[in-house]
């Protein structure tokens, strides 16, 4: 019975939760390649904050993470940036769409050393 | 520890990449470079007929001279497939391809040219490259909503070039 609803419980979590690795070094120092971070996927109930650390999926580039610096007055347009000035981010490719948002990072896993 | 315990699930199962992208765009693509690169295969193609035409004592001032014109030949068409890969990899993203699916095999068919254009000294493969390169070049402006027009070029060969109609 505990197993059934130990089940039950992780299912739950994998339909709310992503496990990603960060690739790639645009969020230096706070992310680095290699970290892992879990993402709240987006649903109704989640509310995007400028600040946020977001995780999106940008047409032509593939699965993108960056932090939001703006948010338009109806909440569909994201501007999403990196720390390093030779990010590739909204300054390059626009907003982002709030429908091709997949979650904002909830717990980042620091690569050791 | 608890990032071991990531790392060996990672391995084990393979978590899906989120790219924190950096790289160093400058954003200037112009199809116009390969253009005219093809512009000069076509112009050494006439230079090494016109040479062969004219000279009947094949010493080493032709050698020489004939060398010069198939080396900026190769060098051009290997240049003009070069410019067509970047600006195919880097500057057509998915929702181009989406709206131009053909632009794969023209590419493909640019890559082509471009070999058989060093390989021959055929002047119709050459034309067709040029050609080529015009179907390319008016995909991309109208990917950057820029109108075109066809006009001669200012120069040997004169053939036709697609330009953005600033």
């Amino acid at each position: 019975m505990q197993q059934v609803v130990a089940s039950c419980v992780f299912a739950f979590y994998l339909r709310m939760f992503q496990l990603l690795k960060v690739a790639g070094d645009s969020l230096l120092p706070e992310y680095q390649s290699g970290d892992f971070v879990v993402i709240l996927k987006i649903s109704g109930c989640i509310r995007l904050r400028v600040g946020d650390v977001i995780v999106f999926h940008q047409p032509g580039y593939g699965v993108l993470i960056k932090r939001i610096q703006a948010i338009s007055p109806d909440g569909q347009e994201i501007t999403a940036i990196g720390a390093n000035p030779a990010s590739v981010d909204s300054r390059i490719f626009g907003v982002v769409r709030l429908r091709d948002v997949l979650g904002k990072v909830v717990w980042q896993i620091r690569k050791p050393g | 520890m608890i990032y071991k315990l990531f790392e060996a699930f990672d391995k084990r199962f393979g978590v899906e990449r989120a790219k924190a992208h950096c790289d160093v765009p400058c954003g200037i693509y112009d199809p116009i470079i390969p253009q005219i690169a093809a512009l000069t295969v076509v112009r050494m193609i006439d230079l090494m007929t016109d040479l062969e035409g004219k000279t009947t004592d094949k010493n080493l001032a032709y050698f020489n001279t004939l060398s010069r014109y198939v080396a900026v030949k190769e060098e051009h068409a290997e240049k003009l497939k070069n410019d067509v890969r970047v600006i195919w990899g880097d500057y057509l993203k998915a929702q181009h391809l989406e709206k131009y699916p053909q632009a794969h095999a023209l590419v493909h068919e640019i890559m082509a040219l471009g070999s058989k254009v060093r390989q021959t000294t055929d002047r119709e493969t050459a034309l067709k490259l040029v050609e080529k390169l015009n179907d390319f070049a008016q995909i991309f402006w109208e990917t950057k909503g820029v109108a075109t027009k066809r006009a001669k070029a200012p120069y040997a060969p004169g053939l036709e070039l697609v330009y953005p109609n600033l």
